[in-house]
Parts: C-alpha cells; sequence; structure tokens
C-alpha cells in the first residue's frame, strides 16, 4: 500500500455557541458545539472510503476540514504532504487544486447559464493549470470522455436543464477531475438520482480511484448503497467515528451497537426474508450537549452502567477494524 | 432569540431611528449649501447689532457640533437643538410672526389624521378584499379588470387624479374646490359643521384611497396566490374543508403576513400621496404647510413638519411589526 | 432566444414598448414636431389666455396663451432626461450597496442593510422637497435627489439576490474549486442578479418620472424648463379649474400616465419573463369536470378502491400532456398497496387524480375511480368533501409545507375532526388531538405547539396523527419518509405499518424505494412513464418478476444479506412527457427491446392470479 495521501489526527471542529446580551448579564458560560471531537484516519491513493452517519453526526463537517475550508481546532490534517492547520493562503489555494469535490444536488451545483465546456473548464481557467485553448480543449473533452459523456464535443455545447440528473452528475465529476487531483471528496454523491442510476454514477467514482488512482472520500448517510462501493467505510456519531473497517467487514460483522442497528433498518427487498430489526428511539441529541461516557449510551440497546461514566476508545477487532464500544473485545 | 426580547429590539431600534432622523434633519439645514438656519439672520435691512442679537438667539455664535472653547461641551447648536426638540420647542416660524412651530405643525398633524386615517381603512379593506377575490378568481374577467385597475391607478399621478376628481367633482356635483370649511358661512351648529367638513373631505379622501386601493390590491393578489399554491392549502383541501373556510382559516392570515410588512413598507408613499392630496384639495394638513414652507422659505416649519412626518413614518412601521410579530409564530430572529 | 426578442413577444412589454417609442420620437423631434416654439416669448392678449382647441392650438392654450401642444411635446424631454439619469445614478448606488452588502455580508452588509432601512422609513417626496428647497431648482439637483434617494429599493432587491445566488450551490462549488471573489461575482452571481435588476430599473425609471412630475407640481420644478408637472402646476394654480379650461390640465396629465404606465408594463414584463411567479393555485375551479348520470360498475365486495383506466392530462404550451395513461388496480378492504416507480413515473399524480387533487392544469379526461360504488372522478365538489378525510386521507410528502406554519399542530388536528362532525365541542376534539398525538409518539403535551417546532421526523408524526382524525377507510401515504433520516425512516414506516394494521385501514403507499415496499405491503404496483409496468402481489413480483424492468430495477437496490453483489444500473433517463416514445414506453432503456417494442405499445399479459405485466416477451401468457 501506497503512502496515505490524507491523514487525519484526532481532529477536532467546535462551533461558539452565540451568546446573547442575557447570557452575558446572567454570567452564562459560553457554550460550544462540538461537531467533530477526535477524529482520526487515513486514506490512501487509488483508496475508496466512504463516511457514514446521520445529520448532526459531524460528517459533513469531517468533509469540510479535508476540504480545507474549515480549519481544525485541534489536531492534524494533512493532505498531499500538506498541513491544512498552518497553511497559508498561497499553499491553501495549491491545496484547492489537489482536492476536488463532487456535490450532492447535480441540478443546483452547475450554473445554469454556462456550458457544459465552461463549467468542466473553469477550474483549469482559475488556477491557470494549462498553457493554451487548445490544451484547455483536450484536457476537458478528456474529462468528459472519461466521465462517460462520448463523444465530449457534442456535450461541450450543451447547457446543465438539456441533461438528466445523472449526465448532471457526471458533468461534475468530469469538472472535479480536470485537474487531476490527489483527492476527491463526493458529499452525498448519489442522493438526489433515482435508484436506477446509482450504481453507474458510484461505479464512475470507483473508476476515477482504480484508473487515475484519486483518493475518494464519500460523505453519506446511505449506509446501503454508497457505503457498499467503498473499500473502507467509517461510521460516525454525535462528532466521533464509532466504527472503522474494511466495507465487508463492517456490513457482515458490525460490532459497535449504533453500526448493528443501522445496518438493520436498512429495508430487505425479498418479503420472504426478514431480519430482527433495531430500532433506536428517540433521535440523535444536539451536539452541543454530548452526553457523558459514551456518548451513545441513552440510545443504546445494550448499554451497561459502566457506558455512563466510561467513554470508550478504539478496541481493534481484525486487522484494520476498530469499534469505540466497551463491550467489544479483541 | 426570544420574542419577548425581539420585542424589545424592536422598540429600541425604532428609537434609535428617531435619534438618527433628529440629528439627520440637523444637519441637512446647517450642512447643506445654503445655510437656512443663517438666512433669518440675514435680512440686509438688519443692523449689525440686531443681527448679532439674532445669532446669539438662535444660537449661531456657538459651535456646531461639540463645545471645546468656553461651557461646558454640550452647549453646541447641535446639542441645542436636540434638546429643544426632544422637549418639542421646534422654534417659531419665519413666516407666521408670534407663531411657534410646535403649534403649527400640531394643528396641522390633526387635520392630516383626519384625512389619512379615514383614506388608509378604506384602502386597506378595499384592496385586500379585491386582492383577494381577484386571486381566488384567478384569470377570469374580474381578476384581469382587478389588474388593470390596479396597474392604472399605480401610474396615476395622485395629484393628477385629484385634479380631475376636483373639476369635475365641483363642476358636476358642486364639492367645494379647496379648504376644510366652507369660508364665510357663519356660525353653524355642530351638525352642520360636521356635514361641512364631510363634504370637503370627501373628494381628498376619495382621491388617496383610489391610489393606496390599486396599490394594496396588487399586493394582496400576488400574496394570495402565493399563498393558496402552498401545499398546506391542499392538505385542507383534502380534509374537505370548503373554499370560503379555506380562504379565512388558511388562506387570510397567511396572506396578510406580507400584506403587514409592505403596508407599513408604504407608509412613506401614503405620505407622499397626503402631501399631494392637502396641496390640490387645499386642506390645511401637514403636507400643505411643508409646500407653503417651501414657498415661503420658512425653515424651521419645514424642519419641523418634515421631522413629524417621519417620526410618524417609523411609529407606524413599528406598529406594523408588532402586528406581524403577533401574526407569525416563527419569527425568532430580526 | 434573446431577452429583448421574448420582450417584444410578450403582449404586455409589446404594448409598454411602443407606447415608449412614441415619446421617445416625440422627445427627440419635438422641435420639428410642435407648431410653435413655447421657449419663445411672445405678445399675448387676454383672449389668446386658456383658449378652447381649434385648428390653431389643437390642445388649445394655457395660462400664458401658450400652445399646449407644443409644450407637451417639449416636456417629454425633461421627463426622459430625468427619468432615466436618476434611475442611473439610483440603480448604481443601489445595486453597489446590495451586491456587497448580500456577498460580503458579515457586519459590513448589516450596517449597510441598516442605512437602507433607514432611508426606506423616511418618507421620501418630503425629504426631496426639504433637499431641493435647500439646494435650489436646477435639473442637475432635481436628477440628483430623486437619484440619490432613489436607490433604496434596488439595493434591498439587489441583496437579497445576491444573498440567495450566494448559497446556492454552484458558487459553492466555484468556491471550492478555488475561484476568487471577483470572479464568483462577474461569472456566477452578476448573470442570475442582472436580469432581476433590469426589471427593476424600468420601474425605477417610472418612479423617478413620478417623482419628477410630483415635484414640479409641487413649484419645485426647474423654473426654466417646460415639463408636464410644470404646465399643471401653473394651469392648476392660475385658475384654469375655474376657468374650466380642461384641455390645459387633462393632456400633461395623460401624458406622465402614459409615460408612467408604458414604463411599468415593461418592467411587468420583464419581471414576468425573468421572475416568472406561480401563476395558479389550488383554489381555482377545476376545469374538464366531466358528468356521469349511471353508476359505475360495483366493484367486487372487498375492495375498497379501484382505479380503472385513469388518464390524467397537464395543460402545456404545446398542448395536453399525458401523464398517467389506463394506470388500472385495486386495493382492497384493508390491504396495502406499494406504488413504486422511479420519479416523475407518474405515480403521485395517480393518487392525486384518484382524490381529485391534481394541481391546477391537470384534468382527468378518461377512466373512472370506484369508491363505495360511485365514481370519485364525475362526483360534484360538495358530495366528494363529505367522502374526504372521514373516510378518504392522504399524508402529504414533506410534512413541513403541508401543515399550515401560523397554526398550531393541535388546532388543524382539531380543525379536520369538527369540519366533519360539528357535534363534537372543541374541547373535546381537541381531547382527541391529544390522543393521536400519544398515539404517534409525539406526546399530547405539544399539541400547542407549531410545526416549525417539531423535528423532521416528529412533523411527519404529526401529519399522520392528523391522517388518522377520522379514522379513514383509505390512506394515501405519498413518500412518507423522504429526507429523514434512516433511522427516524425507520421509526415512521414502523409506525404507519403498525397503525394501519391496527385500525384495519386500506393504504396506498407511493415510493421510489423497493425494500420498503416488500416490508410493509401486500401488494405491489410498478409503474414506469405513465403506464404500469407489472402488478402482483409483493410474494410474486418479488419471487417471479416478469417485466424486464421490474427485474433490473430489483438489481438496482440493495440487499444487506448479500452485500458483496454488485448492484447494477439502467442506462438512459425516464422519458419525459413531452417526448414519449412511440411503442413501449420502456423499449428505449430495455437491453431486451427488439423491433415491435418500439413502434406498439404491448397490452397487460396475465401470468397468474392478480399478477400482470405489460411486456411483448410476454405474450404467450393470457392476454386480457
Amino acid at each position: 500500500m501506497s503512502e496515505p495521501v490524507v491523514i487525519v489526527k484526532n481532529a477536532t471542529r467546535s462551533f461558539p455557541r452565540h451568546r446573547t446580551i442575557g447570557d452575558i448579564l446572567t454570567r452564562r458560560p459560553a457554550t460550544e458545539v462540538k461537531a467533530v471531537d477526535g477524529v482520526s484516519f487515513t486514506l490512501s491513493p487509488g483508496e475508496v472510503m466512504a463516511v457514514v452517519g446521520e445529520s448532526g453526526c459531524g460528517k459533513t463537517t469531517t468533509a469540510n476540514l479535508v476540504m480545507g475550508l474549515l480549519t481544525p481546532t485541534s489536531g492534524e490534517i494533512e493532505v498531499d504532504g500538506l498541513d491544512l492547520g498552518g497553511a497559508n493562503r498561497a499553499a491553501l489555494r495549491e491545496a484547492r487544486r489537489r482536492i476536488q469535490m463532487v456535490f450532492q444536488d447535480p441540478y443546483e451545483s452547475l450554473n445554469p447559464r454556462m456550458t457544459v465546456y465552461d463549467i468542466v473548464a473553469e477550474p483549469l481557467r482559475v488556477h491557470k493549470a494549462t498553457a493554451n485553448r487548445a490544451e484547455e480543449k483536450m484536457r476537458v473533452e478528456q474529462s468528459l470522455e472519461f466521465a462517460g459523456l462520448r463523444p465530449a464535443a457534442r456535450f461541450g455545447g450543451l447547457r446543465p436543464h438539456e441533461l438528466s440528473g445523472g449526465m448532471r452528475q457526471r458533468v461534475v465529476i468530469a469538472g472535479a477531475l480536470v485537474l487531476e487531483p490527489a483527492v476527491l471528496v463526493a458529499d452525498e454523491p448519489v442522493s438526489m438520482l433515482d435508484v436506477s442510476i446509482r450504481a453507474e454514477i458510484l461505479n464512475l467514482l470507483g473508476a476515477l480511484a482504480t484508473e487515475k488512482n484519486i483518493a475518494v472520500l464519500m460523505i453519506t448517510h446511505d449506509l446501503s448503497t454508497v457505503a457498499a462501493y467503498a473499500d473502507r467505510v467509517a461510521v460516525m456519531y454525535l462528532g466521533r467515528i464509532v466504527e472503522l473497517g474494511p466495507t465487508l467487514d463492517v456490513m457482515t460483522d458490525a460490532r459497535h451497537p449504533y453500526t448493528q442497528a443501522l445496518l438493520s433498518v436498512v429495508p430487505v427487498p425479498h418479503p420472504d426474508r426478514r431480519r430482527p430489526r433495531v430500532i433506536l428511539s428517540g433521535e440523535t441529541p444536539d451536539p452541543s450537549r454530548i452526553p457523558p461516557g459514551c456518548r451513545f449510551h441513552p440510545r443504546c440497546p445494550v448499554a451497561v452502567a459502566a457506558c455512563e461514566s466510561t467513554d470508550p476508545a478504539d478496541v481493534q477487532v481484525s486487522p484494520g477494524h476498530t469499534a469505540a464500544c466497551l463491550l467489544v473485545t479483541e | 432569540m426570544s420574542r419577548s426580547r425581539l420585542l424589545i429590539r424592536k422598540i429600541v431600534w425604532a428609537l434609535i431611528t428617531v435619534l438618527v432622523v433628529i440629528s439627520f434633519n440637523f444637519f441637512l439645514f446647517r450642512v447643506l449649501p445654503g445655510d437656512p438656519a443663517k438666512a433669518g439672520v440675514k435680512d440686509p435691512r438688519l443692523s449689525a447689532a440686531a443681527v448679532e442679537v439674532a445669532r446669539v438667539k438662535f444660537g449661531l455664535d456657538k459651535p456646531v457640533f461639540i463645545n471645546l472653547a468656553d461651557g461646558p461641551w454640550h452647549d453646541s447648536q447641535y446639542f441645542r437643538y436636540l434638546g429643544s426638540t426632544l422637549s418639542g420647542d421646534f422654534g417659531e416660524s419665519y413666516a407666521f410672526k408670534n407663531r411657534t412651530v410646535s403649534e403649527l405643525v400640531g394643528r396641522s398633524l390633526i387635520n392630516t389624521v383626519w384625512l389619512v386615517l379615514p383614506a388608509q381603512l378604506i384602502a386597506i379593506v378595499t384592496g385586500v378584499a379585491l386582492g383577494l377575490i381577484a386571486a381566488w378568481k384567478r384569470g377570469t374577467k374580474l381578476d384581469v379588470s382587478a389588474l388593470t385597475f390596479g396597474l392604472f391607478t399605480w401610474s396615476l399621478p395622485t395629484f393628477f387624479l385629484g385634479i380631475v376628481l376636483l373639476f369635475f367633482g365641483s363642476r358636476w356635483f358642486g364639492f367645494p374646490t379647496a379648504g376644510r370649511v366652507t369660508i364665510g358661512a357663519g356660525d353653524l351648529s355642530l351638525w352642520a359643521e360636521i356635514r361641512d367638513i364631510v363634504r370637503h373631505l370627501f373628494l381628498p379622501t376619495l382621491t388617496l384611497s383610489l391610489v393606496l386601493i390599486g396599490e394594496y390590491l396588487l399586493i394582496m393578489r400576488s400574496s394570495v396566490v402565493e399563498v393558496f399554491s402552498e401545499d398546506y392549502i391542499l392538505t385542507a383541501q383534502a380534509k374537505g374543508l370548503k373554499p370560503a373556510m379555506i380562504l379565512r382559516k388558511h388562506g387570510f392570515r397567511n396572506a396578510m403576513l406580507p400584506i403587514v410588512t409592505l403596508i407599513a413598507l408604504n407608509l412613506g408613499f401614503t405620505v407622499s400621496g397626503a402631501i399631494q392630496v392637502e396641496t390640490v384639495f387645499s386642506w390645511p394638513g401637514l403636507g400643505l404647510l411643508t409646500v407653503n414652507a417651501v414657498s415661503s422659505r420658512d425653515f424651521p416649519v419645514l424642519q419641523g413638519a418634515f421631522l413629524l412626518l417621519a417620526v410618524s413614518v417609523i411609529a407606524a412601521n413599528l406598529l406594523a411589526e408588532l402586528i406581524y410579530l403577533r401574526l407569525d409564530p416563527r419569527v425568532t430572529e430580526v | 432566444m434573446s431577452w429583448y426578442r421574448r420582450l417584444w413577444l410578450h403582449p404586455l412589454g409589446r404594448v409598454g414598448l411602443v407606447m415608449l417609442g412614441v415619446v421617445l420620437v416625440v422627445a427627440i423631434f419635438a422641435p420639428l414636431l410642435a407648431p410653435y416654439d413655447p421657449y419663445a416669448s411672445a405678445r399675448v392678449t387676454v383672449d389668446d389666455i386658456y383658449a378652447r382647441p381649434t385648428g390653431a392650438h389643437l390642445l388649445g392654450t394655457d395660462d400664458a396663451g401658450k400652445d399646449v401642444l407644443s409644450s407637451l411635446f417639449y416636456g417629454a424631454r425633461v421627463s426622459l432626461i430625468v427619468g432615466f439619469s436618476a434611475a442611473t445614478i439610483a440603480l448604481l448606488i443601489g445595486g453597489t450597496v446590495g451586491i456587497i452588502a448580500g456577498y460580503r455580508g458579515g457586519k459590513l452588509g448589516s450596517g449597510l442593510m441598516r442605512i437602507t432601512d433607514f432611508f426606506l422609513v423616511v418618507p421620501e417626496l418630503a425629504l426631496q422637497i426639504v433637499i431641493v428647497a435647500i439646494v435650489g431648482q436646477s435639473l442637475r439637483n432635481i436628477i440628483l435627489v430623486i437619484g440619490v434617494l432613489g436607490w433604496t429599493t434596488t439595493a434591498r432587491l439587489v441583496r437579497s439576490q445576491t444573498l440567495t445566488v450566494r448559497e446556492r450551490k454552484f458558487v459553492e462549488r466555484a468556491r471550492a474549486i478555488g475561484a476568487g471573489d471577483l470572479p464568483i461575482l462577474i461569472r456566477h452571481v452578476l448573470p442570475q442578479v442582472l436580469p432581476l435588476m433590469l426589471a427593476n430599473t424600468v420601474l425605477v425609471i417610472s418612479l423617478a418620472i413620478l417623482s419628477e412630475s410630483t415635484l414640479a407640481f409641487l413649484g419645485l420644478g426647474d423654473p426654466t424648463q417646460i415639463s408636464w408637472g410644470q404646465m399643471l402646476n401653473f394651469a392648476f394654480s392660475r385658475g384654469a379649474v375655474s376657468a374650466g379650461a380642461w384641455w390645459a390640465l387633462v393632456p400633461p396629465g395623460l401624458a406622465i400616465v402614459w409615460v408612467v404606465l408604458g414604463t411599468t408594463m415593461v418592467g411587468n414584463a420583464l419581471e414576468d419573463m425573468f421572475n416568472p411567479r406561480v401563476g395558479r393555485h389550488h383554489l381555482e375551479k377545476e376545469r374538464g369536470l366531466r358528468l356521469r348520470i349511471d353508476a359505475p360498475v360495483p366493484a367486487a365486495n372487498n375492495i375498497a378502491l379501484s382505479i380503472r383506466n385513469l388518464v390524467v392530462e397537464f395543460e402545456s404550451e404545446s398542448g395536453p400532456l399525458t401523464a398517467v395513461d389506463g394506470v388500472s388496480f385495486d386495493v382492497a378492504n384493508g390491504q396495502s398497496v406499494g406504488l413504486v416507480g422511479e420519479s416523475g413515473c407518474g405515480k403521485t399524480t395517480t393518487m392525486l387524480a384518484a382524490l381529485r387533487l391534481l394541481p391546477p392544469g391537470g384534468s382527468c379526461p378518461g377512466g373512472e375511480v370506484v369508491f363505495d360504488g360511485i365514481d370519485l372522478t364525475t362526483l360534484p365538489e360538495d358530495e366528494l368533501r363529505e367522502l374526504r378525510w372521514t373516510r378518504l386521507a392522504m399524508v402529504f410528502q414533506g410534512a413541513m409545507n403541508a401543515l399550515n406554519p401560523v397554526r398550531t399542530v393541535g388546532d388543524q388536528i382539531v380543525e379536520a375532526i369538527r369540519v366533519h362532525d360539528n357535534s363534537q365541542s372543541r374541547s373535546a376534539a381537541m381531547g382527541r388531538a391529544r390522543e393521536l398525538l400519544e398515539l404517534v409518539g409525539i406526546g399530547a403535551g405539544r399539541a400547542d405547539e407549531f410545526p416549525h417546532q417539531f423535528s423532521g421526523g416528529m412533523r411527519q408524526r404529526a401529519m399522520i396523527a392528523l391522517a388518522l382524525a377520522c379514522e379513514p377507510e383509505v390512506i394515501v401515504a405519498d413518500e412518507p419518509t423522504t429526507a429523514l433520516d434512516v433511522m427516524i425512516q425507520a421509526q415512521v414506516m414502523n409506525l404507519l405499518v403498525e397503525i394501519r394494521r391496527r385500525m384495519g385501514m386500506a393504504m396506498v403507499l407511493i415510493t421510489h424505494d423497493l425494500g420498503v415496499v416488500a416490508e410493509s405491503c401486500d401488494r405491489v404496483v410498478v409503474m414506469y412513464g405513465g403506464v404500469i409496468a407489472e402488478q402482483g402481489t409483493v410474494d410474486e413480483v418479488y419471487s417471479h418478476p416478469q417485466h424486464p424492468y421490474t427485474r433490473l430495477l430489483l438489481e438496482a437496490i440493495p440487499d444487506m444479506d448479500r452485500p458483496e453483489r454488485a448492484l447494477i444500473a439502467i442506462p438512459g433517463a425516464p422519458p419525459r412527457l413531452d417526448e414519449l416514445p412511440p411503442g413501449c414506453r420502456f423499449a428505449p432503456r430495455c437491453p431486451q427491446a427488439f423491433d415491435r417494442c418500439h413502434s406498439e405499445r404491448p397490452g397487460m399479459s396475465i401470468i397468474g392470479p392478480g399478477h400482470e405485466a405489460s411486456c411483448f416477451l410476454l405474450e404467450e401468457s393470457v392476454r386480457v
């Protein structure tokens, strides 16, 4: 395995809560929302990793940290050899070139007034990455064709509204790969698309990793479809990775009760097969009030007394597979 | 943010705005070219000594903003002005000898309220009702005529509408052409006097309401159409509510939300309408006072009238915001 | 099509442009068109003052004995000059302030908006009067005053537009790429904001023209220039009313109306083009309601709802579009039917049509929906109202919008109960509402809260409680769990399935998730492009899918029991309503399609009891 291109070490990001005049007068202490609370993982070139969790679990903040759009409150984030925590503006700008992003909503993430060609060429122009028009044209067309929009010449002149959702997402991907980035962050890349075309977009993202040696980080709430296309899965709950491991390991041998619950509620597409479902009651707590001890214990179906006071450390269950739960043993 | 805190914040903001308007008013009349404050003491017929007396009287010998030389720091034109304004003293009129500005402005304000309030009420009720019906019957002849009416009155200068109504109203229906009461009518019984005033008020009120109705109609119509295409109207329909009931319980209140804000924003427009109508019908209100003060270069009166107009609009605006706060449970931030 | 071409084709826009064109021509060629020169001094006799219109003076003369028509022509110049120059100033200031406030936001932005708010509450005309009175009445000053005071509406509009655009994903994408602020502004923000600013410009121009004429009428115009407001001022203050000289008053007034009306029309047309508002709403009268006297063929005893050969059309510029084309299926008492398919396949439209809740522009020209021996598609509205909610209820998609934001949740449930049973007192109905909220796991105590105080999952539960208010026989649930978190989805579906079983209601569940259908439905109806591809019991269809579309769809969804299995994709996209293929709707994407599929539409083939599919490959089975 090659050297990791993304290294996240114990990263924390908190947002201060707005203090009102009343708070200051009553000397209420300043509170903060810990969106990401001690997250560590690495990502190697050519690898696809999925960060899975429900809304408020910190997965989007994690993505923004890796993108360099947010700086960590503490901890280290290194992307392509650059420390994003301490980088200056020029270095961050260079980092932007090495990290690209695919957004959730292909209907909104394309400027309706621009042509497909201009949308894909924009990153090249922003970073002045090509010497001349001919080179630009060549690289745009290569990207479009790689993204499955063939022949590139025909698609280049179209505008977003002339394309279906799947094709738009291909345009977004073409725009992201035109700079030949080291890292691609995909935020819910298929959740707005119909089930019937999700697989082809996910396959395309997989091809980016295997053929272009790009490290792909997918952010998703969908453990069943998206995560299945990743090499590794990280499950987040309230700002922390509670389970991390090779996809098949996690899917077939989940150790953390939260992962087990998430897996159990995925509907089985056959009426004859029924699995016991673990439906957690209540909703994810407010990240400004993280429960003491194990943060999952108030909703955990198997919690014991110790869970209320001890925050569990990551326990290795098999090579590369860890879970943060007191009940998990090596 | 809690709603009571929001309320306090709105009130504080309105007070700050009033203070800013007062200061703005001061600088407007002193800083702009022409220096009207000194106009009163620039009469060439006055002797040097008399000018000096007048200068002291108007406080023009003091520094403009902060007194750094002699006396306390607040002994300046600005703080003197601020103090007297806040205590309701706007000085004396140049044009009307020995009449204080507060007296003139106060009396005119009452007349303006008599004109604007009924016109505003008529316009809101009619405009909102017509807008509601037009939206409900969208695409019908009724809707098209309502829209045309709105578009036309919007394009009609208020003063021109006033002139037309005055011209034909006085010729064909014998309405009086000017003033508040018939001059030289002698002593009238109370009832006859009220009748006389109402006759004088009829055309101005009609003019002002017509202009405002068109405005409110257009706003209400688009607001109602928007509300009627919301999903909760579909829910109400699926629940089996009659259209009239949907209109009353789900359409009206929701559609009124933007209207309240827009009516507040339109108060400046109402003032502008009042100025024009009062000028055309010689109705002795604040508007006419303002226009007359301009032609007689009576700056203290102009200053006072402008301040009062601005403060009334701010107050009415605050009222509208408080109503909005009551109508919409969702508002939790400014 | 370019925007000016579209403006010309817009009825309001064209009339407005012609009206403005006339004024422009008159203004430019005033010296040629005017019979007299109004600026020239002439000897006047008493007879010349307020002379009636004659051949020599087509519109008579004014208080100074001058030709009204000539002054009218020259007056157009001042109106247009003031209108356009003042508007330019207002737009430059307002546009800059709006873009900075909207794009930068933060302290600077809110500071700028505070200033704007301040100018909004100061009465504009009064301020204009005061300033012009102080600085002096020249054309230049008037332009400056109107322009400098007229920027606030533009600033507000541009700011809110910029704010919206700034939040849009493509701007976020440009930022993520690494583009700087200026390129983002120029390439992404301005092109979106400019069109609306153009519409606003036109309105600002008309306001400026109105302001100028008002100031002139009040005696604050430039005394050396002839303008329409000035003409009215002189005529009005110099006895035109008592002289009965309508010709000195009406023409200049109408001229102002003409210009302002023209600009307003152009403005409205532009606004219409660039910012089309919702033109239609739910309370419009239904169109194309058919009449029916005879009773429909009754459905079998155990059938709660029978949809037969249903056709739904939508109006469009290019004629009616068929969204649902001959859909038939039955829902038995107490049974739950899953209606599945990709987005745009007509599943929601089918059920909205069945409940007569189609959006405006939609109609149901064919087919019948039989409920309790009555055809719902032809039932008069007031009779239909009796059935609504007491017997047929619906759980809408996205409960945020389906609940009225300004009324409490309890109140909305009470309303549903009392509209059908006014014998119930308010407090009794509220008691029932609290029971229902308890039942769906919200808790009775939250009846007095507003929808925005609920989380997404709680709102959906509230919507379910509302649907249960009158214990209906049939409940239609439209994507009840879309946009919810996975765990909340499971909670809500679980609740819905359990309550349905306990109350013995029939349910139609509209969803795109075949997994959910497998877990909660008895029958499944697979739709594609407005027609049924396959329907049958869930057991039959999932074990032996017949239609290629069903098979592919089942292969496209994940199965946690077989995590190693690769998902397949169906290349292409569902057909658009205006481009429906002539043959089988699925043929363009079907891997097994042959010649006949592209030219002819397949009928329904019966595969087994209650199991049927529409595909030529199944022809050997019994045709209907």
